[in-house]
C-alpha cells in the first residue's frame, strides 16, 4: 500500500454532523470543505500534526531543564533567605511529614510533564515507524495525557496565591522565583503539543471492524 | 432539528464511522475500536443547563470580588481575592505567568459562563441567537484553557502549606470557587455538539 486511504465520511468537530469526504480532483491547495449544518471546517487529519508535536515537545523538554534547575519560589522570612526548587519544594513537604501533598504535587508537577512528553514523544515517533504497534494501549495513552494535561498547572497556581498573601515585609515574604516562567512555558508547549496531535493517525491503515453498531453500557 | 435514528455519527478519537442510536439518560456509547466515547445519553435539559449556567454566574460574581483565603502574621492580615493575585504576580515581574494564569482561571471561565448564557437563553426560546456557530467554537477553545478545577485544589494546598507559618483561614471567594467548579463540571456534562441539534 503506498498513500493511505482516505476516509469516506468526515465526522464535524463543531456539531458532530457527519459528511461524505469530498476529494476533489486536480489542484487541492486551497481546498476546504466546510459542514453543511454549521459552516466549521471539515478535515481527515489535523494539519501538520506530527511537525507540530514535535515541535512543542522538544521546546517541552528543553525548557524542563531550567524549569528545574531555577528556584519557583523564593522565600524571606525574620530567620533566612531560601530558594525553592520544584523538587526542592516537594521534598521539604515530604521531609514536614505531609506525605499526601508531597505526592499531589509530585504527581501535578513532576509525573504529569514528564509523562506528557514522553507519551507524546511515543506517539508521534509511531506513527512514522510503528504504525501498527499496539494501536489500542496508543489511543488509551493519547487519551490519559489528554485528561491529566491540566494538572501540571497546579504549581503555577500555588506560587501565584503564596506570593500574593505572604507579604509581611522582612518578617515574611514569598516571590516567585525565575524557574516559574520555564515551568509555566512547558506547561503550555505541552498542553499545545498534545492539541496538535491528532489521534486519527494511530489508526491509519488500520483494518476497520465489521460490526459498527457502537457498543453501548 | 433532531438527530434522526439512522444517522451517523464518526469517532472524534479515530475517525471510525458508527451508526447512531437515540439513548436513554446515563448510557454511555463507546467506539469498538479505540473504545473512546462517542455519545452519552443527555440527562440535562436545554432549560437545566440553563438553570446551571445562571448559578455559576452568581458564584462566579463571588468569587471574583470576595478573598479566597487570609493568613495573619503578628498583628498583620493580608488576603486575596483571584484578580489581586494575578495582579499581583503582574507587578512582581511575573508577566507571562500572570497572563497564563489571567487566561486559564479568569478568562476562559467567564467566556464558558458568558457565552453559554447567550446561547442557551434564545435555545431555551425555541431560536439561534446571531453568531451561534462562532459561539459555539468559541465554547470548545473556552472548554479547553478553562482550569479552574486545578486553581482550586492550588488554593486548598497553598492554604495547607500556610497553615505552619501562620494563621490562615479559607474566604468567601474560596466556597464560591468550590461552588463555581461543582457546577462547571455538571454543565460540561452536558456536552456542546447536542446545542446544533436542538431548535430549527
Amino acid at each position: 500500500m503506498s498513500a493511505s486511504r482516505e476516509p469516506a465520511l468526515l465526522g464535524c468537530e463543531s456539531c458532530g454532523l457527519v459528511s461524505a469526504n469530498v476529494v476533489p480532483e486536480g489542484d487541492t491547495s486551497g481546498w476546504i470543505q466546510r459542514c453543511s449544518l454549521c459552516g466549521h471546517a471539515l478535515r481527515a487529519r489535523k494539519p501538520f500534526a506530527v511537525q507540530r508535536t514535535w515541535a512543542c515537545v522538544a521546546g517541552a523538554a528543553v525548557l524542563y531543564v531550567p524549569a528545574n534547575v531555577l528556584p519557583v519560589l523564593v522565600t524571606t522570612n525574620a530567620l533566612q533567605h531560601g530558594e525553592h526548587t520544584l523538587l526542592g519544594g516537594i521534598h521539604e513537604l515530604w521531609v514536614d511529614g505531609s506525605w499526601g501533598l508531597a505526592i499531589i504535587v509530585f504527581i501535578a508537577s513532576i509525573a504529569v510533564p514528564v509523562l506528557k512528553i514522553g507519551v507524546l514523544g511515543l506517539l508521534a515517533w509511531t506513527v512514522r515507524y510503528a504504525p501498527a504497534w499496539r494501536r489500542l494501549e496508543r489511543a488509551r495513552l493519547y487519551r490519559l495525557i489528554e485528561a491529566v494535561g491540566h494538572w501540571s498547572m497546579l504549581d503555577v497556581y500555588v506560587v501565584l496565591l503564596l506570593a500574593a498573601t505572604v507579604r509581611f515585609g522582612p518578617l515574611a515574604s514569598a516571590e516567585a522565583g525565575p524557574g516559574l516562567l520555564w515551568f509555566a512555558a512547558v506547561v503550555v508547549l505541552t498542553l499545545l503539543a498534545t492539541w496538535s496531535f491528532d489521534p486519527r493517525l494511530i489508526w491509519r491503515d488500520a483494518e476497520a471492524p465489521t460490526n459498527l453498531q457502537p457498543a453501548a453500557t | 432539528m433532531s438527530r434522526d435514528d439512522d444517522s451517523l455519527v464518526v469517532c472524534e478519537q479515530c475517525g471510525l464511522p458508527h451508526r447512531w442510536l437515540p439513548m436513554a439518560s446515563r448510557e454511555i456509547a463507546r467506539c469498538v475500536r479505540c473504545d473512546a466515547v462517542i455519545g452519552r445519553g443527555h440527562r440535562l435539559s436545554i432549560m437545566a443547563v440553563l438553570a446551571l449556567t445562571t448559578t455559576a454566574a452568581a458564584a462566579w460574581l463571588v468569587l471574583v470580588s470576595a478573598p479566597l483565603m487570609s493568613i495573619s502574621l503578628r498583628g498583620g492580615t493580608e488576603s486575596a481575592t483571584l484578580p489581586q493575585s494575578i495582579l499581583a504576580a503582574w507587578q512582581g515581574g511575573q508577566e507571562v505567568v500572570a497572563v497564563l494564569s489571567a487566561i486559564t482561571a479568569l478568562v476562559a471561565p467567564a467566556a464558558f459562563i458568558a457565552l453559554r448564557l447567550y446561547v442557551l437563553a434564545p435555545l431555551a426560546a425555541g431560536r439561534r441567537p446571531p453568531g451561534f456557530a462562532m459561539c459555539v467554537r468559541m465554547l470548545h477553545q473556552a472548554g479547553r484553557w478553562n482550569m479552574i478545577e486545578v486553581f482550586t485544589v492550588g488554593v486548598l494546598l497553598s492554604l495547607v502549606r500556610l497553615s505552619g507559618l501562620a494563621d490562615t483561614a479559607p474566604g468567601p471567594g474560596l466556597y464560591a470557587l468550590g461552588a463555581v467548579t461543582l457546577l462547571f463540571a455538571a454543565i460540561e456534562s452536558a456536552g456542546l455538539k447536542h446545542l446544533w441539534w436542538q431548535s430549527s
